[in-house]
């Protein structure tokens, strides 16, 4: 069996505040193989984006972290700031939802995609310029050797979006981290996007942890999935075991939230009630125990563990994996 | 035939662009450029269309919060774009407006008894009678009476945005515009206000404009749906008729755009995408405004500007060359032996 590309051991992130610490993620762990698509799903708050930030490190020095993150045989927590930089842009590259707070307003894009490149690599200018060219024709910007003079300005966003994937794919990550790359764009430019990040992942074979809450783009993206609440992974397994083999009232919620675009009839969606718990008072036992339609007397007493469904690599953070997959197979969504 | 509650006729909002010393007028943005729709009671119409394409912009100024151009908006028979400054007070109690943005809506320095109350004193109401209507109406929208004591700040996005909601409850309104009054929320809470806007829609028999970007939305939510562009309606349907058998290549265009929440329909799809970005509604493109980014476009589409017409009853569309059942978008294109841009959604 190949080796995990990054392997995340019991991540725990802790924010000092006036009201009080507040734990954003508890003790995550999850691998991301070669080459593979990992979603991290959950609304505002589940710790999605803190994770992927604490890996990085690029949380500011009042988070405390602690844990492991293995990244191809080396160690990210912890890490000085000269080998994290020798690895970011490199090894690991980012995108982020706003291509503004990315892209530098008062240099060209293709500086900046030079300077990405020479900083990791002996390359001429007049190389690493047409590099350059050649990325932001394979991200789809049209007349690139034009473009490539231009500033972030003077780019649509869509095409600024494009230029950041053009920045991160560089230097040919073997990790990506996408953080809602689409999320602030019209649905037809994220179509196109979400296609050039395909395109990209394809061609460099690099893998890739997509952090979203847009089901939609999971499903037409991801191999695996990591579905996060209160700062823990809930549920996580193969695309199809979370979509088609639900085992987690989370996630079963998140799923009968949404309306289905082809939908003929609509029936009343099936909200989950109430409302996210406070990150710094979580109640008792199981933190969705409050809002769950399946909690009895065990959720009151201890977290559950992330359980095996079926002995496989699905796994959920519930005592009624049963009567959760009891529900998803008599439901029609 | 009964007669619609709402009904808009030519309406067209264009915002001057001024620069320089002397802020000469320099150009024109076309906002909302000749809109033609009406809504009946009890009905919800759907307005969608991507960022700038006037939905938001239509909403304001049916209500007359943006003076329109020119054009007409009629309520139940009354001229709307006609009132004096005291009818429009009046008519402003029967025609209310929800904002996407819950934390901007709201005034944070009053407490949310008297956000609601607001209207109520405005119109006359004694306090007494008011607290009442105000403690009743929370109740209507899942939130407790005491809550009225406490500032909005003090509330989630959700329950903001049913503060918002029970605000235009409270005078007893008979259409209410929704401006994107989902988007800001997170899906579990999203589906909240969904279930609560069709418990009120029924419960005080309102009529909805239900503006969004969010197709899916649009569909679970709307009678009829319109879809804008640019400013300008390109297609009206009955919401089943629209998305299943789209005749403008534009609608069929957002609807192969949209990601569904199922890997098995993701890996079969096959979309059109469209290329480059949104023309800018100060300079729309001649002819058809759809056709510098249409993929079966023709030479008369670059100089004849297609009307609204009724492809089918009930279902209306602004194009030369209407797809219809049986001849979707992806057949006209291939017929037409353009390049195809269809992808495979996913690599298998």
């Amino acid at each position: 069996m190949t080796a995990p590309l990054l392997s995340v051991k019991d991540l725990s992130v802790t924010f000092r505040s006036d009201d009080g610490d507040l734990t954003a993620v508890r003790g995550m762990s999850f691998d991301v193989m070669p080459g593979e698509v990992l979603a991290v799903v959950g609304e505002s708050g589940s710790g999605k984006s803190v994770t992927s930030l604490a890996i990085m490190g690029l949380l500011p020095r009042s988070a405390r972290v602690s844990g492991s993150a293995m990244f191809d045989g080396r160690e990210l927590i912890g890490a000085d700031l000269k080998q994290l930089r020798k690895i970011r842009g490199k090894d690991i590259a980012m995108i982020f939802q706003d291509p503004m707070t990315a892209l530098n307003p008062v240099f060209t894009i293709g500086s900046q995609i030079v300077e990405a490149i020479t900083l990791h690599n002996d390359m001429s200018d007049k190389a690493a310029w047409e590099r350059a060219t050649e990325l932001l024709n394979l991200v789809g910007i049209p007349d690139p050797k034009r473009r490539v003079k231009l500033y972030p300005h003077e780019y649509s966003g869509g095409m600024r979006q494009r230029a950041m994937i053009a920045m991160a794919m560089a230097n040919e990550p073997k990790l990506l981290i996408a953080d809602e790359p689409t999320t602030a764009l019209d649905v037809t430019i994220q179509a196109q996007v979400l296609q050039v990040i395909r395109k990209a992942q394809a061609v460099t074979g690099a893998a890739m942890v997509l952090i979203t809450h847009d089901l939609g783009v999971v499903a037409g993206l991801a191999d695996r999935v990591n579905v996060m609440y209160a700062g823990a992974v809930f549920e996580s397994g193969d695309i199809d075991d979370i979509f088609y083999r639900t085992a987690n009232p989370y996630t079963l919620g998140l799923l009968g939230s949404i309306p289905i675009l082809t939908a003929r009839v609509s029936d009343k969606l099936t909200p989950i009630p109430g409302a996210p718990p406070n990150l710094r008072r979580l109640p008792e036992g199981c933190p969705f125990r409050p809002r769950c339609v399946f909690a009895t007397e065990v959720c009151h007493g201890s977290e559950p563990d992330l359980m095996a469904v079926n002995g496989g690599r699905h796994r959920s953070r519930c005592y009624h994996i049963d009567k959760v997959a009891e529900a998803r197979a008599g439901s029609t969504v | 035939m009964t007669q619609p509650i709402l009904e808009v006729n030519d309406l067209k909002t264009h915002f001057p662009i001024r620069q320089g010393l002397f802020r000469r007028q320099t150009g024109t943005v076309l906002a909302v450029d000749g809109v033609t729709l009406y809504v009946d009671p009890h009905e919800t119409l759907g307005v969608v269309g991507e960022s700038g394409c006037g939905k938001t912009t239509l909403g304001r100024s049916i209500l007359r919060l943006i003076e329109p151009t020119a054009g007409t908006v009629t309520y139940r028979g009354e001229s709307v774009t006609g009132a004096d400054k005291d009818r429009m007070r009046q008519l402003r109690k029967e025609m209310q407006i929800v904002f996407q943005d819950p934390y901007a809506s709201l005034n944070p320095r009053m407490p949310v008894r008297d956000i609601i109350a607001e209207p109520l004193r405005i119109h006359g109401m004694d306090r007494k009678e008011a607290n009442d209507r105000v403690g009743a109406l929370l109740g209507k929208v899942g939130m407790m009476a005491d809550h009225g004591n406490r500032y909005p700040h003090e509330f989630s996005g959700g329950q903001r945005q049913r503060i918002g909601i029970a605000r235009a409850l409270v005078l007893d309104p008979s259409l209410i515009i929704l401006d994107e009054p989902v988007s800001a929320l997170d899906v579990s809470i999203q589906a909240q206000v969904i279930n609560l806007l069709e418990e009120i829609q029924d419960e005080f028999g309102l009529s909805f404009v239900f503006i969004a970007h969010d197709l899916s939305v649009v569909r679970h939510i709307s009678d009829r749906v319109a879809v804008m562009y640019l400013g300008q309606v390109v297609e009206l349907a009955d919401r089943n008729q629209l998305y299943e058998t789209p005749a403008h290549p534009y609608t069929s265009s957002l609807l192969s755009a949209v990601p569904v929440a199922d890997p098995n329909a993701e890996r079969e799809r096959k979309r059109i995408l469209l290329e480059g970005d949104l023309p800018s509604p100060a300079n729309p493109p001649s002819g058809c405004r759809f056709h510098t980014r249409c993929p079966i476009a023709q030479d008369v589409c670059r100089v004849d500007p297609p009307e609204l017409r009724e492809v089918s009853a009930g279902h209306w569309a602004a194009c030369h060359f209407p797809t219809g059942p049986g001849d979707s978008l992806i057949n006209q294109v291939q017929r037409l032996g353009r390049d195809l841009r269809l992808v495979e959604a996913r690599e298998h």
